[in-house]
């Protein structure tokens, strides 16, 4: 059941010569070579709220397993941006078109990943977020 | 202005009923516009290794004080091991975000926000004699001159590794900004942080003008074996 992620970075004037980088990962369980099995697909939501809304529930069993999160922010607008924050932690802003990847430690159940459309007004209209959650063993619909 | 383009593509053909395929493609661009980042750490690899297990030690990857806050700023890192066991563990200030296992890769934004530096004024007065010392921050200036503006000149004109600072011609203060905000237990920056060697009455006191508050977005990197493990990465900022 392989699920693979590739990275490419590109830029042909960032430096005095051409930057590319390309890697690709297959997605495991923790610690094998065993693939991840679960996701819960690719899922959208239209974010109005300046203040953070839970996009992923932390789960406390699926400390120490693998999890890949990914989020993007499917905005048309380049100044419109989600703020995205694990716990207490702001981790960055997602601007229109932005988009991130990364692992997911559930260290414990205030982990959860949370967003805030924080320059939402009534007049920007609605961000478009979709995201999704690749990951082992747990059921994470049962915790949310 | 620089084009810099990510894209990722995730795809499996088993892991649903249906195959999974979803590609997208970002240019990076300044905060709320349409200006391309222009700036980049350029891609760097490390070895981390230590003694042994219990002298692991967590790595600074990127020290928030060194880029823009609240910047559109991006950051990739790859855990080069080939051993699927082997994992980075990727912390943003005391935050865990994940685990990087061997060949994982992620990439996020960064809003890189530091907390305030410790700032303090040295005033040079009194008498001082050519030969005469001062020393802070593991830097010592001898004095070439009696005359405190041209001491003054001679501080700011040193380099010290923890700190920065600031000075006005014909005045005989320098402004000393420390580099970075990296330690809760801040106190004020006092006279006897220098050390001072006068033949006269000279003095270098110092006032304190802001004590500092930690950073609060470093991000670290912590290896889970002590036998060698690398990591590439690379930033690419406001």
């Amino acid at each position: 059941m392989a699920t693979t992620a590739t990275l490419t970075i590109a830029s042909t004037d960032i430096a005095g010569d051409p930057v590319t980088v390309s890697k690709q990962a297959t997605l495991t369980k923790a610690g094998s070579s065993n693939d991840l099995d679960q996701s819960t697909g690719l899922n959208r939501v239209h974010l109005r709220s300046v203040t953070q809304k839970t996009l992923l529930a932390a789960n406390a069993e699926g400390n120490d397993l693998a999890a890949k999160v990914y989020i993007i922010n499917k905005s048309d607008d380049a100044s419109l941006y989600i703020t995205v924050a694990i716990n207490a932690q702001t981790t960055g802003k997602l601007y229109g078109g932005d988009f991130m990847f990364i692992p997911w430690s559930q260290t414990d159940t205030d982990a959860s990943i949370k967003v805030a459309a924080t320059n939402w007004t009534s007049s920007t209209g609605d961000i478009p977020v979709e995201y999704a959650l690749f990951h082992e063993d747990t059921d994470f619909l049962t915790n949310a | 202005m620089a084009t810099t383009i990510a894209q990722l593509t995730l795809t499996s053909s088993d892991l649903l009923s249906d195959n999974l395929a979803i590609s997208t493609a970002a240019t990076l661009t300044g905060a709320g516009n349409s200006t391309g980042l222009t700036q980049s750490s350029g891609l760097t690899r490390r070895k981390m290794t230590a003694a042994n297990a219990a002298a692991i030690q967590a790595g600074v990857l990127y020290r928030a004080g060194d880029y823009t806050a609240n910047a559109s700023n991006k950051f990739y890192v790859k855990n080069m091991s080939t051993t699927a066991a082997e994992f980075f563990t990727v912390t943003i200030d005391q935050e865990e975000i994940g685990r990087l296992y061997a060949g994982d890769w992620m990439f996020m934004p960064w809003n890189a926000t530091s907390g305030t530096k410790r700032v303090g004024t040295v005033t040079i007065a009194g008498t001082w004699a050519a030969g005469d010392t001062w020393e802070f921050d593991g830097i010592t200036m001898t004095a070439a001159d009696s005359t405190t503006a041209n001491i003054a000149a001679q501080i700011d004109a040193l380099n010290y590794p923890n700190w920065t600072t600031t000075f006005v011609a014909t005045e005989s203060t320098i402004i000393f900004t420390e580099r970075y905000a990296s330690s809760g237990s801040y106190t004020e920056l006092v006279t006897a942080d220098g050390a001072l060697n006068t033949a006269g009455n000279g003095t270098a006191n110092i006032s304190s003008a802001a004590v500092g508050s930690k950073s609060e977005s470093d991000i670290s990197i912590r290896p889970s074996v002590h036998t060698g493990m690398t990591y590439e990465t690379i930033l690419i900022h406001e």
